[in-house]
């Protein structure tokens, strides 16, 4: 979701702006979830939520030193208030006693809604040099999916016998 | 691109308004979208935290000042309002906001929300509605519908429902407006608009208790189900349509304004104000108050 | 004759209150000491109507007990008000001959009144105006010409009232007055008792009641709120505030109920302003929640409590002192409130100065206990020079504190810097749950007990105010007299009379009735072996409370009646005589008495 841009108008820098905030709302959001998940005592969805929070900071990082390089100091005009959930996975699929693989579809459904941002935000793209990142975005963002999806490959094949909620005193819905 | 912002005003961001507490809420729960909601509303209206006044009462979503950086004042079960109303009148200049649940406004807080509605002081009360208790547990709640089984309503719920949209409505609220954690964007719009209005401001949030609420009433039935009252043609200046709608209340989820009021009337903070103008220095000075009493 | 008491009766249309005014007014004027009170019947309007005038010299404390003067304009109605308005043998009774009732033969039981006159005070007043209505007039006339008192000033006082219809009815009421004053020297009392003149200028005393006292005070305080709810007998304080507070730049707010009533007056507090809820019992028992809320929260409030008979809806329109329990211990958890209690209109004005500034100086909600009596009895205050009295404000914090704020800081007095929204800096979140030095939520044990310490230890220099209590009489004497609130203006003027007398006797009347303050009471109690702890309710509720938080001496009891009617001094003072009798009798126990 986005408020307030126009990326018929967009340039490099803008461009390259967006990107970071989309990064960086992926990796506050992730922060969140883990705090989220250290209150409610689910170590394994902490771990990973962590280790998405320094892969989204490595993202991060790496288009700020780019953003340097290209444009200096030139002011930022664009504001996390125009993005809202682009690549940070949703608020509403966490759950107290979720298990890896639930956090795990949830980053990839987060990295699919990323591409697909990337893949619209094209067709509206007039800019080649701001086509050109972005089209390298939404090819990184394929990678990330596929690195999710071997991380899922990876887990043992279906649901853990006994769950969080199994062993939890805490009350849950009818 | 847009990058609106006052002149004048000093820009304030979204995060200026998060405070370093983190909530404790239940993962999944419908309130993190309105704690957003809030901080990119209050980004967009451009007050300093500390002109900010947020009081709430008891419950999940009642601790949500406490996650913001404005002055809060997380009080008793179902007496925000009336604590608000004091701060209002007692220092007009601050902007005031109000939060709680459904429980705490519409049960124990039932009997304060049409003075409130009535005084119209300007400030805004935003309810996470999620038709439960979920703070202490799952016990039935005013909103919950008739037949809900809940851990008070073993046997299902012999109760209907309070309808918050309807009862505001009819008690003559001046902007009652709805919005879902599940269009964040669509949300923090009216919760902005909300406060830009003069005089008492109603929003009813559809926050789901993703702990105690059934699966299909969590936010992802509402990205399926919910629709805009704009795209319905309603006509937010006609308080007979909006009531019309909200009887829809419990069936379907409409989100966006459904009453603002084109004439506002004076609020009462603004109209004390005016009385305090007027009567400036009329009465005896304080070392001399007793003077009145002396018989001459 | 240096003190008189009045007693009148009638139906309401009567205008005997209206009688009872003037005769106030025109007293204060020309530098009485004077009291009165005023009872009704139970009827919006219309009903039985009574007042008590006293009026004397020299200062007075009480309101007095039996009548020196008994007026009924109608025996039906005076017999209603019974033991308010005791008659004895000499007591002069002025009646209306149009009762039909022979002066040998009035409906009083079991007392002989010497001197007994049958008035046609209906007929005086047709005479004079053209209808009755000016009985209270005429009524007025008949007691200042008995008994020398006041004549000019009731004449000027006529005027000023009836101005406004018009010269005709001023000149009516005059003649109604002299007509009653010309009955009364024509009939000349048996005994002749003329007042005798007070001293001092005249023209300086105030009239007041207790509830507009208590609001004149709070606006010199500098209390900018006040959020309430009408409630018998305590509206009085509101509409004070709902009609003034403006004009000061502040605001009041009649609210939908009790809760919302003290609720508003909390935000304001939070949002830094003084304010204030004023109530009776039934108000004091809703309002029980949010006080606890200010005391955790740490917020200067003041409440008043103007006690009415309790429990539950009780006695609305009579006084007693049945609410020091709720007062003091309202509010579940570990909370300490003080409480202040005014014993006259005159200290309500001190009393409630001080209440504001304890509140600000150690950020708690302070409960001004009042009773129906003090309230709402109108009483001449003398001059009170406000310039004597300090007001506080709460302590804020610094630019250097703002920098690190933290809301509850544990100092070594307990109190914190306070902030309030629109301060930049001290962004808090106020709250009911429990929390750290930031304001955080906690759960902790130890946090806990920390700020327990801390909202208790604030409070302590409260039990060391010895200028918080009036001791009178000889440091060392055996017998001991405790009276507060509206008792306290009784036990004074027990101890004058007991003094008067030879007893050897200490009195004690406590402004601040909680906390206890031990030291000071073991001090007091040091010498006394016998005494009473005098007060207008069914448990005696300071007495328990002094049981319980210090040593009393086992000489020492409680001497209660439940409210409505309060002892008068006579009965008091026998009490006390056969304690000093039974002083002299070392192994005597005295026992209390309802």
């Amino acid at each position: 979701m986005t408020r307030g841009i126009d990326f018929s108008q967009l340039s490099l820098c803008d461009a390259v702006d967006l990107a970071i905030l989309v990064e960086e709302e992926a990796k506050d959001r992730y922060e969140e979830l883990a705090d989220q998940m250290t209150i409610h005592h689910n170590e394994e969805a902490t771990r990973f939520f962590l280790r998405m929070v320094q892969v989204e900071l490595t993202h991060e990082r790496i288009l700020l030193s780019r953003r340097k390089a290209l444009f200096r100091d030139q002011p930022r005009k664009v504001t996390r208030e125009m993005i809202f959930d682009v690549e940070a996975p949703d608020y509403y699929a966490a759950r107290a006693t979720m298990t890896v693989r639930q956090a795990l579809d949830m980053a990839l459904v987060a990295e699919t809604k990323a591409y697909e941002f990337f893949d619209a935000a094209l067709k509206e793209i007039r800019d080649p040099e701001v086509q050109d990142f972005f089209s390298q975005l939404r090819s990184e963002e394929l990678e990330h999916q596929k690195l999710v999806e071997a991380q899922i490959a990876k887990l043992p094949p279906g649901e853990p016998v006994m769950t969080a909620e199994d062993v939890s005193d805490d009350p849950v819905a009818h | 691109m847009n990058t609106s912002t006052a002149a004048s005003l000093p820009t304030f961001q979204a995060k200026d308004f998060k405070s370093d507490l983190k909530p404790i809420w239940c993962p999944g729960c419908g309130d993190f979208g309105v704690l957003q909601a809030i901080y990119r509303a209050l980004a967009g209206i451009g007050r300093a935290p500390h002109d900010i006044a947020f009081v709430s009462g008891i419950g999940c979503s009642s601790r949500i000042p406490g996650y913001t950086t404005a002055y809060g004042f997380n009080s008793v079960h179902g007496r925000a309002l009336p604590i608000a109303q004091g701060i209002k009148l007692a220092n007009p200049d601050l902007l005031v906001l109000v939060a709680g649940g459904d429980g705490d406004g519409f049960s124990i807080g039932g009997g304060h929300v049409p003075h409130a509605i009535r005084r119209n002081a300007d400030i805004t009360y935003i309810v996470m509605d999620n038709q439960i208790y979920g703070l202490t547990k799952g016990q039935l709640s005013p909103t919950s519908p008739r037949g809900l089984k809940t851990v008070t309503s073993e046997y299902g719920s012999v109760e209907s429902p309070v309808n918050p949209l309807l009862y505001v409505l009819a008690y003559g609220a001046n902007f009652v407006a709805q919005g879902t954690p599940a269009d964040m964007q669509g949300l923090s719009r009216v919760i902005e608009e909300a406060i830009r209005y003069p005089g008492f401001s109603f929003v009813n949030v559809q926050s789901p208790c993703v702990t105690f609420g059934a699966e299909d009433v969590q936010v992802k039935e509402h990205r399926a189900h919910m629709k805009s009252l704009e795209s319905l043609g309603h006509n937010p200046s006609d308080r007979l349509a909006a009531m019309g709608l909200a009887q829809h209340y419990g069936t379907e989820l409409h989100t966006g304004i459904f009453y603002r009021n084109p004439e506002p009337p004076p609020t009462m903070d603004g109209l004390l104000r005016e009385r305090q103008q007027t009567m400036a220095g009329k009465g005896l000075p304080r070392e001399r108050i007793l003077d009145a009493f002396v018989q001459k | 004759m240096d003190d008189l008491v009045v007693g009148m009766a009638g139906s309401g249309g009567d205008g005997i209150v209206s009688a009872g005014e003037s005769l106030i007014a025109a007293a204060a004027y020309e530098g009485y000491s004077a009291m009165m009170t005023k009872s009704f019947g139970s009827q919006v309007r219309g009903g039985e109507s009574s007042c008590r005038v006293r009026l004397a010299t020299q200062r007075v404390y009480n309101p007095g007990g039996l009548l020196d003067v008994a007026v009924a304009l109608n025996w039906e109605d005076f017999l209603k008000f019974g033991a308010e308005l005791p008659v004895s043998g000499s007591t002069v009774v002025i009646y209306d001959s149009k009762t039909g009732v022979a002066p040998a033969d009035i409906p009083l039981q079991g007392v002989a009144p010497r001197e007994v006159f049958a008035v046609p005070i209906g007929e005086m007043a047709k005479q004079a105006t053209g209808t009755d209505k000016a009985k209270n007039t005429v009524v007025l006339g008949l007691i200042a010409g008995w008994f020398g008192i006041a004549r000019l000033s009731i004449l000027r006082g006529l005027e000023k009232k009836f101005a406004r219809k018009g010269a005709a009815l001023v000149q009516a009421n005059e003649k109604a007055f002299i007509l009653g004053e010309q009955f009364a020297k024509e009939h000349p009392l048996a005994t002749p008792r003329a007042m005798n003149a007070p001293k001092g200028t005249p023209g300086k005393k105030m009239l007041v009641d207790g509830n507009d006292m208590c609001a004149a005070a709070s606006i010199f305080a500098g209390c900018q709120f006040f959020g309430g709810y009408p409630i018998t007998p305590s509206t009085e304080i509101m509409q004070f505030f709902t009609r003034e507070v403006w004009k000061y730049g502040g605001s009041a707010l009649q609210a939908e109920d009790e809760i919302a009533g003290i609720g508003a007056a909390v935000g304001a507090s939070f949002a830094g302003k003084k304010a204030m809820t004023a109530t009776s019992g039934p108000g004091l028992s809703l309002k029980s929640e949010m006080m606890g809320l200010a005391s955790i929260a740490e917020l200067p409030l003041v409440i008043v409590d103007v006690q009415r008979g309790g429990p539950s809806t009780g006695l609305p329109t009579k006084p007693e002192q049945s609410d020091l329990f709720t007062a003091a211990f309202s509010a579940h958890g570990d909370v300490l409130r003080p409480v202040l209690a005014p014993t006259s209109v005159s200290d309500t004005f001190d009393v409630t100065v001080e209440a504001f500034n304890i509140a600000e100086r150690y950020q708690t909600p302070v409960i001004i206990l009042s009773d129906q009596e003090v309230a709402q009895r109108k009483e001449t205050v003398d001059p009170i020079d406000t310039a004597r009295f300090t007001i506080e404000e709460r302590r804020r914090p610094t630019e250097a504190e703002l920098q690190d704020y933290a809301r509850f800081r544990i100092t070594e007095d307990g109190v914190s810097p306070i902030s309030h929204p629109g301060m930049k800096g001290g962004n808090y979140q106020g709250a009911g749950i429990e929390h750290n030095e930031h304001a955080n939520p906690t759960a902790s044990g130890k946090l806990h007990a920390a700020m327990n310490d801390k909202r208790f230890r604030k409070l302590a220099p409260l039990k060391a105010r010895r200028d918080l209590f009036h001791v009178e009489g000889s440091p060392n004497a055996k017998l001991a007299l405790v009276g507060w609130g509206s008792f306290g203006g009784l036990c004074r003027e027990v101890f004058a009379r007991a003094t008067a007398d030879g007893l050897d006797v200490k009195l004690m009347v406590p402004w601040l009735v909680y906390p206890i303050a031990e030291e000071i009471y073991r001090d007091f109690f040091a010498s006394v072996r016998a005494g009473f702890v005098v007060e207008l309710s069914h448990q005696g509720q300071l007495y328990r409370l002094l049981r319980m938080f210090t040593d009393v001496p086992a000489g020492v009891t409680s001497l209660t009646r439940s409210g409505a009617n309060p002892f008068q001094p006579d009965e008091v003072l026998a009490h006390l005589r056969r304690a000093a009798v039974s002083l002299q009798q070392p192994a005597v126990s005295i026992a209390s008495e309802e």
